[in-house]
């Protein structure tokens, strides 16, 4: 055998698909007139990657000047030359949505909002002068951090029964008493960690409420404006379908702030909106 | 409503224009290269290459045949729009700071910088549309000079009646375009506080002027009487009237000399709203990181682009809340 032995053979290509090809795009026609693209392509660790879009078309019908439809088709020149149409990524970008409504007493608003700002930078001059304490020994760094975080259990925390003071001892030093090894998690009848991550709350579940019994055409902007009279908006979550676009019925709204949460819970349950009664109540946290 | 941006410039922008149809932006900067774009999607059509210095001005003629560019290598240039290729070169012995098409496309004309010995000038230029677009005239067919302070920017009134021309001490004044003589000097704006930029209403009866005594004024072409004043906390560089709502948008910042001492936050380097009529300030759009230098309005007054500082171009295509608001006393008018 002459031949280098990593070129495969001519013969060999029949039998077995060559590995680095990509199988054929294919087009499916979706009953709702969509259209579904399924591509193969290499991405960067040149590894197979299955692209599956689902397009819609929709046709837009303007009518222009004959002038300004003639000027659409223009070749590109100087440094777009030979470019492709459309736009370029390079040259053209889309910035964040800004909310712009023309108002007659936009400086009051601007002010309050400047306001609530400058409320949250002192709640955290507040937490700037708060010391950072142990809560097994009391000293001056975090819990995770301490030292003896493996051998005791947090000073406030009470330990169950009269078992305390045994346990402290059986779970502590290495090869005291009994001689087999318990694990960290395992110590203190095995309440000593674990349920801690994240709280029993996540921090947006505290003041976000879901709301029922949304109207099909309700608009994101309109609950908006109905749940800003309470407090501050962060996020207004309308669930909609994804073929029709409208909404499903229910939505969600989180607040900056818990006690405004609560008063629009409280005021806004039951409340009639287009045809249907507001069912307004916290989220429950997503198990 | 998501802006749309443009970064085909590295470095500030000079000045933005719409053509007359609202479907292609030219932006000119301080990096020699012309920009074409279509409004409604940002894509860039091209570019024209060619000055060798900063380009200061740019004007479309309204048919969109013909642009006109101004730089600080002392030339005009004429290009074709279509194809890019530039048709004609005027030499001028300083730079050219504006140019400007009368409302007719017939003439233009070009503001000189007053240097090294040279007064400043406005020249005009006849302008040819023939067969061949090259075929233009050599000299300028008028030249206006400037004695007392230097214009920095003009352009032309209603049916080219008159050539309105900003100075640098904060004054306006008014010339014969056909004989060149002054007409009328009315001192608008603060002594000695440079005019940036004046543009004119669609109908160019009135126009509004930004100055760097913080204030903008909507002057009639006629009479250069001052209608209205829209104070600004910062200094003017650029002005435009809409169109469909009677607003007036105003841009300006902080020098550009002093932005790098100071945040975002303080330079005030948003786009602010007047109501044409009550003079109130009715919102602010932020967004650019400098200065915006120019502000140009879609002629049918659904977009505005704004250029800065920072050498970004920002198309804003207005939502629905743009058009709604309106006066209570609008609002009683509009149900007779």
């Amino acid at each position: 055998m002459s031949r280098s032995g990593n070129r495969a053979d001519w013969a060999d290509d029949e039998e077995f698909d060559d590995p680095s090809a990509l199988p054929a795009q294919q087009v499916i026609t979706n009953k709702d007139g969509t259209k579904t693209v399924i591509s193969y392509r290499f991405n960067d660790d040149n590894k197979k990657v299955k692209v599956t879009r689902r397009i819609k078309t929709t046709i837009v019908r303007e009518n222009v000047n004959p002038q300004v439809a003639e000027r659409r088709s223009w070749p590109k020149f100087g440094n777009e030359k030979g470019h492709p149409a459309g736009p370029s990524f390079d040259t053209t970008s889309v910035g964040e949505n800004i909310v712009f409504r023309p108002s007659t007493n936009w400086k009051a608003q601007a002010k309050e909002a400047e306001k609530e700002g400058g409320e949250k930078g002192s709640m955290k001059d507040q937490l700037k002068d708060k010391k950072v304490k142990c809560r097994i020994c009391s000293g001056e760094h975090f819990t995770a951090r301490c030292p003896f975080k493996d051998t005791m259990a947090p000073v406030e925390e009470p330990t169950a029964g009269g078992a305390a003071d045994t346990g402290e001892a059986d779970a502590g030093g290495l090869g005291a008493g009994k001689s087999s090894y318990v694990p960290p998690h395992m110590r203190n009848g095995g309440s000593g960690g674990g349920d801690k991550m994240g709280g029993r709350f996540e921090k947006d579940d505290l003041a976000t409420l879901r709301v029922t019994n949304v109207s099909e055409l309700a608009e994101e902007q309109e609950l908006r404006d109905l749940f800003e009279r309470f407090g501050r908006v962060t996020r207004v979550f309308l669930a909609r379908d994804r073929e029709t676009q409208r909404a499903k019925g229910f939505a969600f709204i989180s607040y900056a702030d818990r006690s405004d949460a609560e008063s629009a819970c409280a005021k806004l349950d039951g409340f009639g909106y287009r045809h249907l009664i507001l069912r307004v109540e916290f989220a429950k946290r997503a198990t | 409503m998501r802006p749309i941006l443009l970064s085909g410039h590295e470095r500030s922008l000079t000045q933005i224009r719409f053509n007359r149809d609202g479907d292609l932006i030219f932006s000119v900067s301080k990096d020699k290269i012309v920009c074409a774009w279509w409004s409604a999607n940002g894509e860039r059509l091209g570019t024209y290459n060619g000055h060798q210095g900063a380009v200061w001005t740019v004007d479309v003629s309204p048919n969109t045949v013909l642009l006109a560019t101004g730089s600080a290598d002392n030339t005009v240039r004429l290009w074709n729009i279509k194809t890019g290729d530039c048709v004609k070169v005027w030499d001028f012995p300083t730079a050219v700071k504006r140019v400007a098409f009368s409302p007719d496309g017939s003439q233009l004309l070009a503001v000189t910088e007053k240097r090294m010995g040279f007064l400043g000038t406005i020249a005009v230029l006849d302008i040819n549309y023939g067969e061949n677009l090259e075929d233009q005239a050599a000299e300028p067919s008028l030249k206006i000079t400037c004695e007392d302070s230097k214009a920095t920017v003009a352009g032309w009134s209603f049916l080219a009646k008159y050539i309105i021309a900003a100075h640098e001490d904060g004054s306006v004044s008014q010339y014969d375009p056909k004989t060149g003589d002054q007409l009328l000097n009315v001192q608008v704006h603060e002594f000695d506080h440079q005019i940036n930029d004046i543009q004119f209403s669609p109908d160019r009866t009135s126009f509004i002027t930004a100055s760097k005594d913080k204030s903008a004024k909507l002057l009639s072409a006629r009479d250069l009487n001052i209608l209205k004043t829209y104070p600004a906390d910062t200094p003017l560089n650029s002005a435009s009237i809409t169109p469909k709502k009677d607003y007036v948008i105003l841009g300006g910042g902080q020098a550009a000399m002093d932005v790098t001492t100071t945040s975002a936050r303080q330079g005030k380097f948003e786009a602010r709203f007047y109501h044409k009529v009550f003079e109130d300030e009715i919102g602010r759009v932020r967004g650019h990181f400098g200065p915006l230098n120019t502000i140009d309005v879609h002629p049918s007054g659904t977009a505005y682009a704004s250029g800065g500082e920072d050498g970004y171009v920002r198309v804003h295509h207005f939502d629905k809340s743009y058009f709604d608001f309106m006066y209570e006393v609008e609002r009683e008018q509009m149900r007779k």
